[in-house]
């Protein structure tokens, strides 16, 4: 009984209901380093971001050692920075939560298993993401508490292209 | 792509300097000359060496370099292996692993004036602090290096020996100097720090030792083991299908003795909350630190990348 949506209104409400915008656009070569903004960031069907340590083959991140073909883009809410500093008193910037791209008005959460439009390339999201304790180390903020649920997504790229700050976010019916 | 997980920023040596005195000053640099994890002036790096030696080193360039790590190595040929293995088998275009940075001082706005004591080569945690306030402009500094009779790291020194930022002491020439009167008068916007032989730190201690705490700074060459809750104890991991015995040290977690030991768990979040790295328990007293498991599960199962023992010994289905 819980493993589908009812196929009523509320259906209807999850899928028209949000158009959202990439704010800040972000990448990192290797673990622990420093992610760079970026404009823009070209991404590849079934592979990565270019230049990033999770593109598929060239793999250098944290997490290298366990392949995941749904981790070729991560996503985060500005939404959770803004919680958190009004929540939690912590400053967290876009480049500190260590995901390639802001979205502001989407609804991550609701998003596992559903395609959707980023900019010109198509998502599917496959599992939302878990905090890492090492973000903690890294950025030198308890912040891995306050990230639980809402850590992010994972997504699977089906059409690559280039994703721009600005660009909008949709849902693919 | 490693089967185990990534622990270390990799750095390419990108410069080695003959730097005096049996010093040698090597650049690491990302692969790609990406910005490398900041640090704080005097803060410290613990290299991997290919040899599987890890050792600490103080940074000494300026935090505002982004791009690169610098440290200033002295050969020490009695030493426990890692200066000579930097000396003699590492060459440009070598990887190395670096720790992140730790430690350092963050300047602090109500200090007015810094006074380094430092012995030979004890003068590297000083030099990135000094740069720092030389650029910055923020507060007085003095840095008085005690030698015998070479200076180390002579070019680097050089401007701020000119500019009497840096008061060079030589033992050979002009006896020791006296501690008390380099440091002067204490006060809450003074601080005094010191790094160099166990025989000078012992007697900057005798002259601070009035001094509020907060105003006295030591370094001391053996990086001071990581702050570890005083209540952890080590334990012993028996591995029930391996045969296997696995010591954790105190504050150790369960997952990263496994993995020292050779044996791959599986972990993501590092945190007790992802439910990655579950394994069964036969024997002993776990402390469960997870968020996941429920108390039926913890009769059998329990997290290593939080968990610890209150027992001596705890049995793994492993
Ligand atoms: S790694 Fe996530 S619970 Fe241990």
């Amino acid at each position: 009984m819980l493993d589908t949506m009812s196929a009523g209104p509320a259906q209807g409400a999850a899928q028209l209901g949000w158009t959202g915008v990439v704010r800040f656009l972000h990448l990192a070569p290797r673990a622990f380093l420093p992610m760079r903004a970026a404009e823009t960031l070209t991404l590849v069907a079934g592979k990565g971001i270019e230049g990033d340590r999770y593109m598929i083959g060239k793999e250098e991140g944290f997490y290298s050692h366990k392949p995941e073909e749904g981790r070729q883009v991560t996503l985060f809410e500005l939404e959770t920075l803004v919680a958190l500093k009004r929540d939690a008193g912590i400053e967290l910037g876009p480049e500190e939560h260590r995901r390639n791209v802001t979205v502001e008005g989407v609804p991550l959460n609701h998003l596992v298993g559903r395609r959707f439009w980023l900019g010109e390339t198509l998502l599917e999201a496959t599992r939302l993401s878990v905090p890492c304790r090492h973000i903690e180390e890294i950025t030198g903020k308890a912040i891995f508490d306050p990230l639980i649920n809402r850590s992010g997504l994972n997504c699977k790229i089906l059409r690559g292209g280039i994703v721009r700050v600005g660009d909008i976010v949709r849902n693919a019916a | 792509m490693s089967a185990r997980p990534i622990t270390t920023v990799k750095t390419v040596v990108t410069g080695i300097e003959e730097a005096g005195a049996g010093v040698k000053l090597f650049t690491l640099a990302d692969p790609d000359r990406w910005e490398l994890p900041p640090f704080k002036p005097g803060a410290h790096i613990d290299l991997h060496l290919p040899n599987g030696l890890v050792r600490t080193y103080s940074l000494c360039n300026e935090p505002a370099e982004n791009t690169r790590y610098a440290i200033a190595v002295k050969r020490e040929a009695d030493g426990r292996g890692g200066s000579r293995a930097l000396h003699d088998e590492i060459g440009i275009g070598d990887v190395i692993g670096v720790s992140l940075p730790r430690g350092g001082i963050e300047p602090q706005a109500h200090i007015a004036r810094y006074v380094f004591l430092a012995g030979g080569i004890g003068v590297t945690p000083f030099l990135s602090m000094a740069r720092h306030l030389e650029r910055t402009q923020q507060a007085e500094f003095t840095l008085h290096l005690i030698v015998r009779e070479e200076v180390p790291l002579a070019a680097q020194l050089g401007s701020l020996v000119e500019q009497g930022r840096i008061i060079v002491h030589r033992t050979s020439r002009t006896g020791r100097p006296d501690l008390a009167a380099l440091v002067g008068e204490g006060g809450s916007e003074t601080v005094v720090a010191c790094c160099g032989p166990e025989s000078m730190i012992e007697s900057f201690e005798r002259v601070t030792a009035a001094w509020p705490a907060a105003s006295v700074h030591i370094e001391r060459f053996t990086a001071p083991s990581p702050v570890i809750d005083p209540d952890a104890k080590p334990f012993t991991l028996s591995l029930a299908r391996s045969g296997a015995e696995i010591h954790v040290r105190a504050g150790q977690t369960i997952l990263a003795a496994l993995q020292e030991g050779g044996i791959d768990v599986a972990a993501s979040c590092c945190g007790g909350i992802c439910g990655a790295c579950k394994v069964g328990w036969i024997e002993g007293q776990p402390v469960h630190r997870d968020r996941i498991l429920s108390p039926y599960e913890r009769e059998r199962y329990l997290m290593v990348c939080v968990a610890g023992s209150d027992a001596e010994r705890l049995v793994l289905d492993l």
